[in-house]
């Protein structure tokens, strides 16, 4: 598709998005996430995956706008809890809470706040540019995938999140596989014969995605957050503060700039996701700011590059769960499941089939953008102000709804305890320390991921030079290596540079 | 963390070995294509070879890091809410899902959190409300009613 056509058609998705009722849904979805963002304890990704059921009677387009704006809206939101409590809303803010908290104690909650706005918009406007111009043509391209290498995609997806997590790979990978293990249950889809059922009847149609996410990421996040009783203290901030003079905006363009476009690399990687972005973006900034050493004592510029960045990859970890149905991130995993079940098919495909949802999906999210523009800057304070409702008479709705959205994915009584299974699981995950992003991916995309290696050992009669045939398949296979061998590499290194420490340390002891 | 990890190395190697046993009866290759076990087989080899990996790493790391779970007064609130949550899903089928709803509010606002009573009266009507409009009268879900017909 050229460009001009990709305008055309996105002037066709306004025509959708416009309409009355998408309309109000994008602004439910931003104004959702913004809440969720900005409440501690609970991220987009579990803001989403509690209010799917909700979607349920919508319309499939009206469904999507509002669910990715509660994930954008997030990106938004989370700045609010991190500048003016200092805790970070969701874990994409956390580099915000650094900087963003030490401006609010130096008067400054208004700059900060509007930095990251500004930051937040711009980044994401030019991601849904870049989405808009890029989806098309890989889009194009991924039609010539065939099962192998949608094997290796998904495969990449899992392998990606090790690698470029911020924490242990190993540890990365055991999320994954436990999430591969809760796949397997149910009835194999080939040969239809049942797997780890233990003669329940219940699980033979398979764990719901929905249990998984709601449990892993909702409740497992609200027992985490019971664990001391809430009392942060919220700064207050004015309208009148949020205003950036010559001198900050002159701070913060350039900050603006690198943080976008790191964001959007890395969101169009599988498995790194906004939280990632942010923080490669602080670090990117750091090293080009001029003054370095404000940087963790209230550095505007270093906001504004976290900000741009994780909304940045927010938008652009669209681009391959939109143009090749594989999700970049834990809140497109759920968007890519939102798609399942409203019985759609997600994949190249999508676009052909689906022009009017993808096109309205991707100018919503112009609409959103501006939307919560106006709600980060003039509406702020009173956004603010709901920080100041104390949690646990939010922690009690969300579980109730939560409880109650388990019931209707499938009116079973069943799926509510799972729900609650799954929450112990992922809290025991978190004080753990093994990531739960790795796990929910792996749930989504074990379908694909072992329909098409049966599919490619069945082509090649069980040899698996399948996967290394085709150009293409090859080079895919080539990057799940490079995935798998990058954490060790930097493990090995980390332990050279250690050791050489140590020697340096002895040696610095000795001359003493 | 030490025994943390040695503890989720252990179970990762339990969960393999139960996938492991739980698909032996099935085929790992059927006819001309990989059968029903073929996938459980390869996922259950990974979880052991990772929980052998975390197992080795743990043993070798000297780092001394403690482990991150709460003091006593944050795992009595966590158990808390847990056994709050189970007992509410099995009071379900005899009071109804509104009814459970309620009394699971009240004891997590006024047994758990040591809310007022008034306010915490006042924020279990309005998420009974939210429930109540949301998903019973906008979405239709027919939620499980009790003797009250709620």
């Amino acid at each position: 598709m050229d460009p001009l056509a990709s305008l055309a058609s996105l002037a066709h998705g306004f025509s959708i998005a416009l309409t009355p009722t998408n309309l109000l849904f994008v602004l439910i979805g931003v104004t959702l996430g913004q809440l969720i963002g900005a409440l501690p304890g609970i991220g987009p990704s579990a803001g989403m995956a509690l209010l799917l059921p909700i979607t349920f009677g919508l319309d499939p387009i009206t469904a999507l706008v509002m669910l990715s704006g509660i994930m954008y809206g997030g990106m938004y939101g989370g700045t609010l809890t991190s500048v003016l409590v200092n805790v970070p809303g969701e874990a994409a803010s956390v580099m915000t809470a650094v900087d963003g908290n030490q401006l609010a104690r130096q008067g400054r909650a208004g700059q900060a706040l509007a930095a990251a706005a500004i930051g937040s918009f711009l980044a994401g406007i030019a991601s849904v540019i870049a989405l808009v111009f890029l989806t098309p043509p890989l889009s194009a391209f991924a039609l010539n995938f065939s099962a192998p290498e949608y094997f290796l995609l998904a495969l990449l997806g899992i392998t990606a999140t090790a690698s470029l997590g911020s924490g242990s790979a190993v540890k990365a990978m055991i999320g994954a596989t436990l999430g591969l293990m809760i796949a397997l249950v149910g009835t194999d889809p080939i040969q239809g014969t049942s797997r780890l059922t233990f003669g329940s009847l219940e699980l033979l149609e398979g764990i719901d995605f929905l249990p998984v996410a709601i449990g892993v990421f909702g409740i497992a996040e609200i027992l985490v957050s019971m664990e001391q009783t809430q009392s942060g203290q919220v700064i207050r901030t004015r309208l009148r503060d949020m205003w950036l003079t010559g001198k900050d905006w002159a701070e913060c363009r350039m900050a603006i700039v690198r943080g976008g476009t790191v964001g959007l690399l890395i969101g169009l990687m599988p498995g790194a996701g906004p939280t990632v972005a942010a923080l490669l973006a602080y670090v990117v900034e750091k090293k080009a700011s001029p003054h370095p050493e404000r940087f963790g004592h209230g550095a505007l510029d270093g906001v504004a590059a976290a900000e741009s960045a994780n909304n940045s990859a927010a938008h652009g970890s669209m681009i391959p769960m939109l143009a090749l149905g594989i999700p970049g991130s834990a809140s497109t995993a759920v968007l890519l499941a939102a798609l399942v079940l409203l019985g759609i098919r997600p994949g190249p495909m999508l676009l052909t089939e689906q022009a009017d949802l993808v096109w309205g999906l991707i100018a919503s999210m112009f609409i959103g953008n501006v939307i919560l523009l106006v709600m980060n800057l003039p509406l702020a304070p009173l956004f603010a102000s709901v920080l100041r409702i104390p949690y646990s008479y939010l922690v009690a709705g969300i579980l109730i709804v939560s409880l109650v959205g388990a019931y209707a994915i499938s009116l079973s009584l069943f799926n509510v305890g799972l729900t609650l299974f799954f929450g112990m699981v992922g809290y025991l995950m978190i004080r753990a320390d093994i990531p739960r992003a790795p796990l929910v991916l792996a749930v989504v995309l074990a379908p694909l991921m072992e329909s098409s290696l049966r599919q490619s050992l069945m082509l090649s009669e069980g040899s698996p030079t399948i996967f290394v045939e085709r150009p293409l398949s090859a080079v895919l296979a080539l990057m799940v290596l490079l995935s798998l061998t990058l954490p060790l590499l930097s493990f090995l290194l980390a332990r050279r540079a250690a050791r050489r420490a140590g020697v340096a340390e002895a040696l610095s002891h000795s001359s003493d | 963390m030490r025994t943390t990890n040695l503890i989720a190395a252990f179970v990762l190697l339990a969960l393999s070995v139960m996938v492991l046993s739980g698909t032996w009866y099935l085929s790992y290759w059927a006819d001309f294509a990989p059968g029903s076990a073929f996938a459980p087989f390869w996922v259950a080899m990974t979880g052991v070879v990772l929980a052998v990996a975390l197992f080795v790493a743990t043993l070798l790391d000297d780092s001394g890091e403690p482990h991150s779970f709460p003091d006593r007064h944050g795992l009595v609130r966590v158990a808390a809410l847990t056994a709050g949550l189970w007992l509410m899903v099995l009071l379900i089928p005899l009071v109804g899902f509104v009814m459970a709803g309620i009394l699971f509010c009240l004891f997590l606002l006024l047994g758990i959190e040591r809310r007022p009573l008034l306010p915490s009266l006042f924020a279990t009507a309005v998420i009974t409300g939210l429930v109540y409009g949301v998903f019973i009268a906008w979405l239709g879900i027919a939620l499980p009613a009790g003797p009250f017909g709620i």
